[in-house]
C-alpha cells in the first residue's frame, strides 16, 4: 500500500505478505470495498479468493477464503466487488468463466452464477469489473488469433452459456495485450489497461508440455519489454453504452504510461485522478475531462 | 486528435512542463469546476519526475500506429506526463550464484531486467554502491523478470530464468557485457523460477510455480527442446516451487515450496475453451515446505523425504543451497527475513540448526543464498534492500555481516515490485493497493 500522493522511489507504507496470509507471490487482481473496508485479491495459485480488513498488515491471516470444491475455481486472475449487491466477482481463465459469490461467501461454498461456455466468447479472462448503477458485469478477455478480444459486457444478472448484451474490440479498437478495467461509478465510463497493442505472444508451453507446433520467431525479432514505440500501451477509456470495434474516446499514451506498461489501472473518483501500474511501477494521472461524460469519436467532444 | 485536452488549469499546468504549446481545443470549463481543479493541482501539482517523463514525451517520434496524431481520432488526451510515479531505477538483487575457481558473483536483477556480476570479494563497509564488473542489460539480452540464476565456472557461462515477460532460459558467457543477445536460449514453461546444473549429469533442473513440476533438460539444450524428464503430480508434494538445488553428490533434487496449490488448466489465449477437462480438485494452502527427490525421478513419484511443519519456521523459502562439506541445506526465507540452515538428513517437522536473524543482520526480504565453502562465507541476495550480506558460512543469530555489497546508496528504499500487474484505491486511507 502507498499513500495517495507517494512520488518517486518510495517503499510501500503497508505490506500484507507471510505465510499466514494464504497469499502468493503470483497476484494479479485487486478489488476495495469501500462500503465495508476490505480488500479482496484472487490467489492464482491457490484457487482461492481471499478478503483481509481493510486496514490489514503484516503477516495476518484473511478474514474470509474462498476455496474449494464447490467453488469449481482454479486459477482465478482478476476480482471485482459490488457492494451494493454484495456479490463477490472473480475471472478464471483457467475456468473461462466470470464466477460471482455472495460477499459474504467464506470456504468452500457454491457460487451464485456463473458465466460461461460457447455463447460467451470468453477465454483468458485478464479484468473484470461491476456496474451495480447500469447493472453491467464486464469482462476482459482475449483471443490468440485477434478475433474476440476485447471488452464483454454482460447484464448483470447474465448466468450460465450467454452472448453478451455488447462487445468492443476490433481491428479500429487496437485492443489486444490488455489487463485490468475499472468503471467510474458516476458517469459509467469503462478504463481499460492495455500493455502493448501487439496480440499475447502464443507461450511455448501448454502448462508444462511443449505446445505442438510451436516455432520460435526470428532472433531479430524485438520481443523485449522495451517494446517498439508503435506497438506501445495505453489506458483506453470508453463510453458505458459503446459497442462494436470502435477506437477509444479518451486515452492516455506515450512514455508516460509506457513506464508503467499499463497492465492495472484504478480510479480515484474524488480527486479525478487515474493510477496505472505495470511492469515495476506506477503512475498518477490527473485529468478530470476523463471523468464526465464522453462524447462519441467524431463529435466535438464538449461537455454535454 | 487533440494530444492534450483537459480542462484550462490542469493543461497550463501540463504543458508548462511539457514545453509545448497550449492545445487550441482545450476545453473551457465555468469557474466553479476551474475552482476545484486548481485546488487539486495546488495540493498535487507536477515535480521534477513527472517533468523528465514530460520531456521525453516531446521527443517521441510520432511514427504511426498508437503513437500516431490521428490515433484515436477526435478523442480526448494523448501524450499526457503523469503528475506522480513511483518507481525504483536501482536494480535489485534477486537470485545469486557464486563461482568460487574465477572468483566471481552473478546476480539476476528483477526490477531493472539485468544480470549483474561482481568480484567475488566485492563489498566491505561502505554506504555507496559498488559498480559490477560486468553487467548484461537491453532489449537484446532477453531478459524479463529474472529469478533464478546459475553458474558454470569451467564453462564460464551463467544462465538465468525469465519467471514473467519472456519464458526462456538464457546463457551468457563471461565475456558478454551491455546489452547483448544469449549465446543460447530454451523456451521454458511459463513461471519457471530457478535453474540448478548438475555437471555430471550435463543436465539442468528448472522449478516450474504453475504447474507444481520440476522440469530437466540436458544442459546444452537450446530453442524449444523439450524435457528430458518432468516431476509433477499430487504424489510430489510439490507445491508453488521455487528454489531448487540438484545434489548430484546424494543423487536428489532439493526443492523450496511456498506451498500453494492448484491444478492448473489451460488459460492462454491460444488454448481452446475447454472447460470440461475430468476430474476437479479444488486448490489448497499448504505449509511451506522442503522437498527431496530422487534425482532420476519422472512423473508423479513422492518425495524421499521433506522438511515440513510449525517447528522448521519456513515462511515462503526462496532460494536454497548446499554445504556439501557441513552436509548442511541453507534457505533463503523471505517471509521473515532470516536464512535457515537444515541438516541435509533432516525430515519432517525439524527445528533449523542455525537462523540468521535479526535487526543487526541487514536481511531483508531475502531471495537467494550461496553458501562459499572455499572461502567460509555465505552470502544473501536482500531483495527488499538493495544489499547482498556476506557472513562467515557458520554464523547464526542477530549477528552482522561480515560486509555488504550494495546497488544503490545506503537506506534506497524500494518498491518492492516484481511485475505488479492490478491496483485499487483505498477511498478511506486514501491509498493505492498494489498486488505484487
Amino acid at each position: 500500500m502507498f499513500a495517495r500522493l507517494a512520488n518517486g522511489n518510495v517503499a510501500p507504507s503497508r505490506v500484507i505478505e507471510g505465510q499466514a496470509t494464504n497469499l502468493s507471490r503470483t497476484m494479479h487482481g485487486i478489488a476495495y470495498d469501500e462500503i465495508n473496508d476490505e480488500i479482496i485479491i484472487p490467489v492464482a495459485l491457490s484457487g482461492a479468493v481471499l478478503v483481509f480488513k481493510g486496514d490489514a498488515k503484516g503477516e495476518v491471516p484473511p478474514v474470509r477464503a474462498i476455496q474449494g470444491t464447490r467453488t469449481r475455481l482454479v486459477r482465478p486472475h482478476t476480482v471485482a466487488v459490488d457492494p451494493v449487491n454484495n456479490e463477490i466477482l472473480t475471472a478464471d481463465p483457467s475456468m473461462r468463466a466470470i464466477v460471482v459469490f455472495d460477499r459474504m461467501a467464506s470456504g468452500n461454498v457454491a457460487p451464485k452464477r456463473v458465466i460461461s461456455g460457447p455463447k460467451t466468447g470468453l477465454l483468458d479472462i485478464v479484468g473484470l469489473a461491476a456496474d451495480p448503477i447500469r447493472n453491467v458485469i464486464i469482462g476482459a478477455s482475449r483471443k490468440g488469433n485477434g478475433d474476440q478480444v476485447g471488452l464483454f459486457i454482460f447484464d448483470r444478472l447474465a448466468n450460465g452459456d450467454v452472448a453478451p448484451k455488447a462487445f468492443i474490440g476490433g481491428p479500429k479498437s487496437k485492443l489486444a495485450h490488455f489487463r485490468q478495467v475499472a468503471i467510474d461509478p458516476g458517469t459509467g465510463n469503462i478504463f481499460l489497461a492495455q500493455q502493448n497493442t501487439r496480440m499475447k505472444q502464443m507461450e511455448a508451453y501448454v502448462l508444462d508440455k511443449p505446445r505442438e507446433g510451436f516455432k520460435l520467431k526470428d532472433e531479430d525479432d524485438d520481443d523485449s519489454d522495451s517494446g517498439r514505440l508503435d506497438t506501445m500501451g495505453f489506458v483506453a477509456v470508453y463510453a458505458p453504452d459503446d459497442n462494436g470495434d470502435i477506437p477509444p474516446r479518451a486515452i492516455i499514451k506515450g512514455p508516460g504510461i509506457r513506464l508503467a506498461g499499463a497492465a492495472g489501472v484504478a480510479l480515484n473518483t474524488k480527486k479525478k485522478e487515474i493510477i496505472a501500474v505495470g511492469g515495476n511501477g506506477f503512475q498518477t494521472f490527473l485529468l478530470p475531462d476523463f471523468f464526465r461524460a464522453l462524447k462519441k469519436p467524431g463529435s466535438t467532444n464538449q461537455q454535454p | 486528435m487533440r494530444r492534450i485536452l483537459i480542462s484550462t488549469a490542469a493543461a497550463t499546468c501540463i504543458l508548462l512542463f511539457a514545453g509545448g504549446e497550449r492545445s487550441p481545443q482545450a476545453n473551457t470549463d465555468g469557474p466553479s469546476e476551474m475552482t476545484a481543479l486548481d485546488d487539486l493541482l495546488a495540493e498535487d501539482c507536477i515535480d521534477e519526475v513527472a517533468t523528465g517523463i514530460a520531456q521525453a514525451a516531446r521527443r517521441l517520434p510520432q511514427e504511426g500506429g498508437v503513437t500516431s496524431d490521428e490515433w484515436p481520432p477526435n478523442a480526448i488526451g494523448g501524450v499526457i506526463p503523469p503528475i506522480r510515479s513511483v518507481s525504483d531505477p536501482f536494480p535489485t538483487f534477486d537470485g545469486i550464484a557464486l563461482d568460487t575457481v574465477n572468483d566471481k558473483v552473478i546476480f539476476s536483477d528483477e526490477n531493472r531486467h539485468s544480470l549483474l556480476v561482481y568480484d567475488r570479494t566485492a563489498g566491505g563497509a561502505s554506504n555507496d554502491p559498488a559498480e559490477p564488473v560486468q553487467y548484461v542489460f537491453g532489449p537484446k539480452t532477453k531478459l524479463g523478470f529474472i529469478a533464478g540464476v546459475e553458474v558454470d565456472p569451467v564453462r564460464k557461462e551463467f544462465y538465468t530464468v525469465n519467471n514473467d515477460s519472456g519464458d526462456l532460459l538464457t546463457v551468457f558467457s563471461y565475456g558478454d557485457h551491455g546489452n547483448v543477445q544469449p549465446r543460447r536460449s530454451l523456451t521454458l514453461p511459463h513461471q519457471s523460477w530457478d535453474v540448478s546444473l548438475a555437471p555430471k549429469r550435463d543436465e539442468m533442473a528448472i522449478t516450474v510455480q504453475q504447474s507444481n513440476a520440476i522440469s530437466f533438460y540436458k544442459r546444452g539444450a537450446t530453442g524449444t527442446a523439450a524435457p528430458i524428464r518432468t516431476i509433477r503430480g499430487l504424489a510430489t508434494e510439490l507445491e508453488d516451487p521455487h528454489g531448487v538445488y540438484f545434489d548430484e553428490a546424494h543423487n536428489e533434487i532439493i526443492t523450496a515450496n511456498h506451498g500453494n496449490w492448484t491444478q492448473i488448466r489451460p488459460y492462454s489465449p491460444y488454448d481452446p475453451q475447454t472447460t470440461d477437462v475430468g476430474e476437479y480438485k479444488s486448490g489448497a494452502f499448504h505449509p511451506s515446505a522442503i522437498t527431496f527427490h530422487a534425482a532420476d525421478a519422472n512423473g508423479d513419484v513422492p518425495p524421499l523425504r521433506t522438511i515440513e511443519g510449525d517447528l522448521t519456521g519456513l515462511n515462503w523459502p526462496m532460494g536454497i543451497d548446499v554445504d556439501q562439506t557441513r552436509d548442511e541445506i541453507a534457505v533463503a526465507n523471505y517471509g521473515d527475513s532470516s536464512v535457515r540452515v537444515f541438516r541435509r538428513g533432516d525430515r519432517g517437522n525439524a527445528q533449523a540448526v542455525r537462523v540468521i536473524r535479526g535487526a543487526l543482520t541487514q536481511i531483508v526480504g531475502p531471495v537467494s543464498v550461496a553458501i562459499d565453502t572455499k572461502n567460509d562465507e555465505l552470502w544473501v541476495a536482500n531483495y527488499g534492500d538493495h544489499t547482498a550480506s556476506v557472513f562467515p558460512r557458520t554464523a547464526s543469530g542477530n549477528v552482522r555481516p561480515k560486509r555488504v555489497l550494495r546497488n544503490a546508496p545506503k537506506d534506497t528504499p524500494t518498491c518492492g515490485f516484481t511485475n505488479a500487474s492490478a491496483a485499487a484505491y483505498d477511498t478511506k486511507r486514501d491509498a493505492i493497493l498494489v498486488p505484487n
